[in-house]
């Protein structure tokens, strides 16, 4: 689908075609991946992969401790102490139950434990909208957690795959999040290319009990004070830690392409060569953008997408390198950022790497849906100098400028 | 090819199900297919929407679907609520109705010649296999019918994996309706013309037509006033709806202890006596406005009074 098919030496495993929503691709790796100690609490839209899981757990189809707990406050506490313990754990959450666990994100990246964490990405409340947009991940951009935003079940199911490997990886140890679009990727139904001989999975991400944990004949105790003298250091090495993950992120997902045969990269770039204007976003509206894209080229249009799928560590060469010569940048926001200096997340970061200002689009904000005519016409706007940079603007919403 | 689906029913009817067994029986015959239901916080009976999009080359784009193909629609009574799905339906396209009425008083129902109409009795064909008002594998048969695939051995197979039970029973509805399902071809097809309307983008319920405001003019932090259930009248999610003969009612007021929905009500009416007296009597009648069908009442009766009888 989105990924880069790449033609190899190397044999690609065998796989076979199966259909299944986002949300149990979700389930599906994980329990491919084996984790052995899965504690979330379900919370629209990400309930189907807390069921799923139960449901393998229950059948003995996956040898996992289940901790149903009773919020997500007490999910992640008790994936953080499964992981100080050395085992390979998994959560799940959305919306609100990122907010409760909130407390506990930062104690997993200072214990630099491999927690691997799904998230089908919804708004927050008030008013309540169970429904899709990026308001959660992008809440926890400042913590340390490596984060991904897949487009599809497809890509959903690669990468939590290889985010085991990339967070176990000695030179990682760090907390990694796998988001992927509520409902228009956790509900939706897709086929997708799964491994017909489960073991490969694991193969590729075995389970290597690396990060430092507790241990009965070396004891020692995690999570402790960090006087004024250390806490810095010590926050720095996750700091550098996360910085260097770019090289592992990178080194995994060629590896898995090698094996598998699907490679997504720290960003995917489409007709970005000689492009003029570059559309960026992220999730599964990328499909759209392309289209969209594909509409503006024929029309004489030399335009342009890229999609941001790695935002934590930021690949800033990366985007520099594919957008540094784009005069028009335009950004579609799928959160905004209240009051910020340009309200969509991305766009403020990508302005910084690209060091001027860029167009800011917001739109599929509460789930409200757009389509391609939409980019397109957006596009042209600010093809034509009709809009302004450095303004927000939005797409399929009232208010807002438009 | 691209063919693009809306199927639009009631919470509990199965439409979300129905659209993931085509997707991915379709998925099995060789096509890609992305199912894409719009839902949120559903509650039985209220109207839900999906959508279905199959096609022979792989599928990013995740459009919605503004002007379908094909149609589904699993309750009669959505077509006046939910006149612009139909209005949608591209000219030539199918609209595939689940209704108890006669072909031509369905096809009078949609009201619209340019379409072909398929007509197909599927709760009564659950009823029989399923025992239970879930219309949704027999509506997947009839479009299995009108389509030409996915083949009836992949729907089974897809009956096994999403669902994993009642596999059987659910097949023998479909294979029924596959046979069953009448098909009313369009009059005039002008397949240059456009469709009437489009399925808006901007709403994910989709109750119907709805009044839209800028953002200043809408309630300020989202109240809602009035802050009562009162007008929405869920007499629509009904079957089945209950009938009373009052020559075999006793006024024990069972049905009335029983209702879920306090839509028993004791109405005064006015009698005639034997020797041309009038006087008022009370007797027991129904709010059917607020009557969801769900039969307690006939159940409970312990004079047989109350029937259930078939409304759509």
């Amino acid at each position: 689908m989105s990924a880069q098919l790449i033609r190899e030496k190397e044999k690609i495993i065998k796989q076979k075609r199966i259909a299944l929503t986002g949300n149990h691709a979700v389930a599906l790796a994980v329990k491919m991946a084996r984790a052995e100690v899965i504690a979330a609490y379900p919370i629209t839209p990400q309930t189907p992969v807390v069921e799923k899981l139960a449901e393998y757990v229950n059948n003995g189809e996956l040898d996992a401790e289940y901790i149903p707990v009773e919020a997500e406050h007490s999910a992640m506490s008790a994936v953080i102490g499964a992981s100080a313990m050395g085992a390979r754990t998994f959560t799940e959450t959305s919306s609100q139950g990122l907010g409760h666990m909130y407390e506990n994100l930062p104690i997993a990246v200072g214990m630099r434990l491999p927690i691997i964490m799904g998230m089908a990405v919804r708004t927050y409340s008030a008013p309540i909208n169970v429904w899709g947009d990026y308001s959660d991940v992008m809440s926890m951009r400042e913590l340390g957690w490596i984060i991904y935003i897949t487009q599809n079940a497809q890509e959903a199911f690669d990468t939590i795959i290889q985010a085991y490997r990339v967070a176990e990886d000695s030179r990682v140890h760090l907390p990694a999040v796998v988001a992927y679009d509520g409902f228009w990727t956790s509900h939706v139904l897709q086929p997708l290319d799964v491994p017909e001989d489960e073991e490969e999975v694991i193969r590729f991400a075995p389970i290597t009990r690396s990060w430092v944990k507790l241990d009965l004949d070396n004891p020692a105790q995690l999570g402790a004070v960090g006087t004024p003298e250390w806490y810095w250091e010590i926050r720095w090495q996750a700091v550098e830690a996360l910085r260097g993950s770019t090289k592992v992120i990178e080194e995994v997902d060629n590896e898995f392409g090698r094996r598998f045969g699907r490679r997504y990269g720290l960003v995917s770039p489409y007709m970005l060569d000689d492009a003029e204007i570059a559309i960026v976003t992220y999730g599964s509206v990328y499909g759209l953008v392309k289209k969209a894209v594909n509409k503006l080229r024929s029309e004489g249009v030399r335009a342009g997408a890229l999609r941001l799928r790695v935002i934590r560590p930021w690949p800033g060469d990366l985007i520099a390198k594919y957008l540094g010569n784009v005069d028009k940048i335009m950004v579609i926001d799928r959160t905004i950022n209240h009051g910020g200096p340009l309200y969509g997340p991305m766009a403020t970061e990508i302005a910084t790497t690209v060091q001027r200002p860029v167009y800011n689009v917001l739109a599929t904000i509460g789930m409200r849906a757009i389509d391609s005519d939409m980019i397109y016409e957006a596009a042209m706007k600010v093809y034509r100098g009709l809009w302004a940079p450095g303004v927000p603007y939005t797409v399929g919403l009232r208010g807002g400028y438009e | 090819m691209r063919i693009e689906t809306v199927w639009v029913g009631r919470g509990g009817q199965g439409i979300v199900t129905a659209t993931y067994i085509i997707a991915n029986a379709s998925i099995i015959d060789g096509f890609h297919a992305i199912a894409n239901p719009e839902f949120g916080a559903e509650r039985r009976g209220a109207p839900v929407k999906a959508f279905l999009t199959i096609s022979k080359e792989p599928i990013e784009d995740q459009e919605p679907v503004k002007t379908p193909h094909v149609a589904v629609v699993f309750d009669d009574k959505l077509l006046g609520a939910m006149q612009f799905v139909i209005d949608a339906v591209k000219p030539g396209g199918y609209v595939i109705l689940n209704t108890g009425k006669s072909p031509q008083d369905a096809a009078a129902l949609v009201g619209r010649d340019d379409v072909n109409i398929v007509v197909i009795d599927a709760i009564a064909i659950a009823r029989k296999h399923l025992k239970l008002d879930v219309p949704n594998g027999p509506l997947a048969g009839a479009f299995s019918k009108v389509m030409g695939f996915p083949s009836l051995q992949s729907i089974r197979e897809a009956f096994e994996t999403q669902l994993g039970k009642a596999v059987e029973e659910n097949f023998a509805a479909v294979k029924e309706a596959y046979e069953v399902a009448a098909v009313i071809p369009a009059k005039k097809v002008d397949a240059s013309a456009k469709p009437k309307g489009i399925i808006s983008t901007t709403s994910a319920f989709l109750t119907g037509p709805y009044e839209v405001v800028g953002w200043r003019e809408v309630n300020k932090a989202g109240a809602v006033f009035p802050g009562s259930s009162f007008p929405y009248a869920t007499g629509g999610w009904r079957i089945d709806k209950p009938v009373i003969d009052h020559s075999k009612c006793i006024m024990c007021r069972k049905c009335w202890l029983y209702c879920p929905d306090d839509a028993i009500i004791e109405a005064w009416v006015e009698r005639e006596g034997p020797r041309g007296r009038k006087f008022r009597m009370k007797m027991i009648d129904f709010d059917y406005q607020y009557c969801k069908g769900c039969g307690v009442c006939a159940e409970v009766c312990p004079t047989g009074a109350i029937q259930m009888v078939r409304e759509i």
